[in-house]
């Protein structure tokens, strides 16, 4: 085990595993029940947008710079959902997700060629989108009419008693995984996070590679926006999935990415998802009180980010 | 062997000077070493007051180390170190300038966005000054205090000003203030006086410039007194009162001024006025150039740069810090736009470079400042020798970057043997060799090395010195700019002098037999 030599590699390998686990644990011995009474399939099912949003940020973080705006992407593409599975039918899925990448992808032109900060182009594409959200929507909810059936299947068909979009979202986790260690633009990606001018005087499309980070934020966004439309069956820009910003960034962070870039491993980013999405459920299941849910949230997770969060870096973490 | 024209003499011994203080600096036996490299040898320099001592020597003649030594930033192995009369032992910059001993980098440490005064008394440090109190500035006193202080080295600039507003070289002054304002006062409670270090102020200074830091000096020299560290012989010899000369970490001369000729100093600096150490073949200009310039410009870099870079000979570029050569060669490599003129490779124009279509056309550019612009710190020495995206395929296969990384780490002996480790983690020397090998494999048609050897030991040295011939021999047209003098003639088939963004002078090895002198000559 050479290569995990020093304290901070192993922190970052199995960290979020850990604090996962302990979590668990915790929650199962105080609440015996939690573990067969269906706990760990609502944990899936809350766990999978949020993860899906994670995987695009943890990508973006990856290579330096923050998506704030995916998490409103997210709903955009939820509601576009809704409006089109009538009409469109099985079209309108890819239909979402072309239209949420593209935007993903304009972020990324944006960002390259007016070399405005990722936190305030972000911003303000998060701005944008929640506006697009209401307009589209009038503020009302929007109701999926028909065609449910093209989406609901994701959180109904169950693979060992977890939703079967959860499976997806993990098989994606690897899937990026792989892509960032085995490929050359994952290569890239991890080597512009680290050193950026490194990288493009080695001759990396250093541009290029920031669009596709951004663009496939917007895409995965996508996926969790779908995710939403299928639990809930309709969309809003208030309703579930509006909140996803804050916990899919955590996600990323207690999944050990650290957010000067370069350090990203998705596999650990499932269980930041996880983590994060047992804090709510499981304070509630040991009795802490509803009003002081976000305490519980915010220490827990301030405690599980300085567990796992990666220091390679000293003196850059800001 | 040459002989240089000046004897050696011993140091000027100031010792209880002529008005019955003692020095302001003594050191004595003073060294350091870097593991095997011993880059200040025993040294004993004495500055009485009321002195400019010029200390000049070439790159890697220890200069740095010696000033790092003095300002604390590195802890000597050996010797004893006095300040006015006490010995003293510095845990840093600002506690040398606390003891009465203040440096002036040419890379200016100012807050841009703040006031003169608030500059000048920021350097005040722990013990702060007069004009806060509880943390809160009084402005009025603050001005006050500044003001006194400008006004002792003759300083016009009004304090209130935002030191972002003002020109290179009314910076310098200030920073000069803010030295003086705590090394001063210390030295004064001690009895002593200051001691100020001008690490190569004029190199980026206009001539109109230059002439108010000459006059600061002057009235630096009569509060204290200065050492002056400059690649300028001419301002060495017009400003200062008496000259150091460094070579290899040693103190090869110390002398007045008096009677000193610049050809003089080169040959101090040189050691011995020599030709190019080998006497191997030199290939024969073949082919269509791998590399040809014609009429480039940059506005502000270089003029009117034309030049012919051969498969199979090493070209090396010489000329002083800012003769333009750096950013020439990363021109060359589309790093930096250029302003006119055209450029061939392998007979073919070139549009719209940049270090993409550069990397494939078959030009590879190592950069001088390696942790920031090619170690790629946080992956690992296997990953940063796959760097260079190559081909059409997107897949990297552990298996092969595993056979690459072992055939190069023997190669090159890099070390230690652990091509999975973290880049970062690997010494200077052996992170140089990963991101040569970077390019190496993939066998360019153009190598641009600018300053291969900064901070590698002689024996990396050697590698890296072997690699470049080989890759050369191998057919690659090289365009090196060496460190050195003595490793542009070992190596260089060819050799370009730059001076002021111009070349100054052409030397083909195959017609002319350069000595060291002759390329100084024109590049001073």
């Amino acid at each position: 085990m050479k290569l995990l030599s020093r304290p901070d590699e192993l922190r970052q390998a199995l960290g979020p595993l850990a604090i996962f686990a302990i979590l668990l644990a915790l929650i199962s011995v105080a609440v015996p029940e939690f573990l067969g009474g269906g706990g760990p399939s609502i944990i899936a099912q809350q766990a999978t947008p949020i993860l899906l949003v994670a995987l695009g940020q943890c990508v973006v973080l990856c290579i330096g710079s923050i998506d704030l705006s995916n998490a409103a992407i997210a709903l955009f593409a939820s509601i576009l959902a809704a409006l089109t599975l009538g009409p469109l039918g099985a079209a309108a899925p890819v239909f979402c997700l072309i239209v949420v990448t593209l935007i993903g992808v304009a972020n990324g032109l944006v960002l390259v060629y007016t070399q405005i900060p990722s936190f305030a182009l972000t911003l303000g594409t998060l701005g944008v989108m929640q506006a697009a959200s209401l307009v589209v929507t009038g503020s009302n909810v929007v109701y999926v009419m028909d065609n449910m059936d093209v989406v609901g299947w994701l959180f109904t068909v169950q693979i060992l008693t977890l939703p079967v979009a959860f499976w997806i979202a993990v098989v994606l986790a690897a899937a990026l995984w792989a892509f960032l260690r085995f490929t050359v633009p994952g290569q890239g990606l991890m080597a512009i996070g680290f050193n950026e001018r490194a990288a493009g005087l080695s001759g990396q499309p250093v541009n290029a590679l920031k669009v596709l980070a951004f663009g496939l934020s917007g895409f995965f966004a996508g996926l969790a926006g779908l995710c939403v439309i299928s639990i809930s069956g309709a969309a809003s820009s208030i309703g579930l999935g509006s909140d996803l910003l804050v916990p899919s960034i955590a996600a990323a962070l207690v999944g050990g990415t650290a957010i000067t870039g370069g350090v990203c491993n998705p596999l650990n980013v499932v269980f930041g998802a996880m983590f994060v999405a047992l804090i709510p459920v499981g304070s509630a299941a040991v009795g802490v009180n509803p009003q002081a849910q976000s305490i519980v949230y915010g220490v827990v997770l301030i405690v599980a980010v300085a567990a796992t969060m990666s220091r390679a870096r000293h003196g850059i973490v800001k | 062997m040459i002989q240089t024209g000046i004897p050696r003499q011993a140091p000027i011994q100031l010792d209880a000077g002529r008005d019955g203080t003692a020095p302001i600096l003594r050191l004595s036996g003073l060294a350091k070493s870097f593991g095997p490299v011993a880059a200040v040898k025993p040294l004993t320099l004495t500055v009485g007051r009321h002195e400019v001592i010029g200390l000049i020597g070439e790159n890697g003649a220890g200069k740095s180390t010696l000033l790092k030594l003095l300002t604390g930033v590195h802890q000597p192995d050996a010797g004893t170190f006095e300040l006015n009369g006490r010995p003293v032992r510095l845990k840093g910059p600002q506690d040398a300038t606390e003891h009465g001993l203040g440096i002036v980098h040419q890379e200016q440490s100012l807050f841009t966005n703040l006031s003169v005064a608030e500059n000048i008394v920021m350097g005040a440090g722990r013990k702060g000054s007069a004009s806060t109190r509880g943390g809160i500035y009084r402005w009025r006193a603050l001005h006050r205090e500044a003001a006194e202080v400008l006004a002792r080295i003759g300083s016009t600039v009004s304090p209130a000003t935002i030191v972002g507003d003002l020109g290179f070289a009314e910076r310098q002054m200030v920073e000069i203030a803010r030295t003086i304002h705590v090394a001063c006062r210390t030295a004064e409670r001690q009895g002593g006086a200051p001691l100020v270090i001008l690490d190569e102020p004029t190199s980026v200074l206009e001539e109109a410039e230059t002439a108010v830091l000459e006059h600061e000096i002057a009235r630096l020299r009569a509060i204290g007194s200065v050492i002056f560290v400059s690649h300028r012989l001419e301002e060495v010899l017009r400003i200062c009162t008496r000259i150091v000369v460094m070579r290899h970490g040693e103190l090869v001369a110390d002398r007045p001024v008096d009677g000193v000729t610049e050809a003089d100093l080169f040959r101090l600096m040189i050691g011995k006025d020599r030709h190019a150490r080998t006497r191997e073949a030199v290939p024969p200009v073949t082919g269509t150039p791998v590399l040809r310039a014609e009429g480039l410009t940059r506005a502000g870099a270089f003029h009117d740069i034309c030049l012919d870079v051969h498969p199979g000979r090493i070209t090396a570029i010489v000329g002083t810090f800012g003769a333009g050569r750096e950013a020439l060669v990363r021109a060359l490599f589309g790093a930096e736009p250029l302003d006119g003129g055209r450029l061939e490779v392998a007979g073919r124009d070139v549009v719209q470079w940049s270090p993409r279509r550069a990397i494939r056309a078959g030009l590879a550019y190592l950069p001088a400042e390696r942790g920031v612009e090619s170690a790629v710190g946080g992956l690992s020495a296997a990953r940063n020798l796959t760097m260079v995206p190559q081909g059409r395929s997107w897949l990297l296969s552990p298996a092969g970057r595993r056979a690459l990384a072992e055939e190069w780490f023997g190669r090159l002996d890099i070390r230690p043997n652990l091509p999975g480790q973290d880049l970062a983690r690997f010494s200077g020397g052996n992170q140089q060799k990963v991101v040569l090998a970077k390019w190496l494999r993939l066998k360019p048609r153009v190598l641009i090395l600018d300053h291969p050897l900064r901070g590698l030991d002689p024996g990396a040295g050697a590698t890296v010195n072997a690699c470049i011939r080989a890759a050369a021999a191998e057919g690659a047209g090289v365009l090196l700019l060496a460190d050195t003098l003595e490793e542009a003639l070992d190596l260089g088939h060819e050799i370009l002098v730059m001076r002021d963004g111009e070349i100054s002078a052409r030397f083909d090895r195959t017609t002319d037999d350069p000595t060291t002198l002759d390329l100084l000559e024109k590049m001073v």
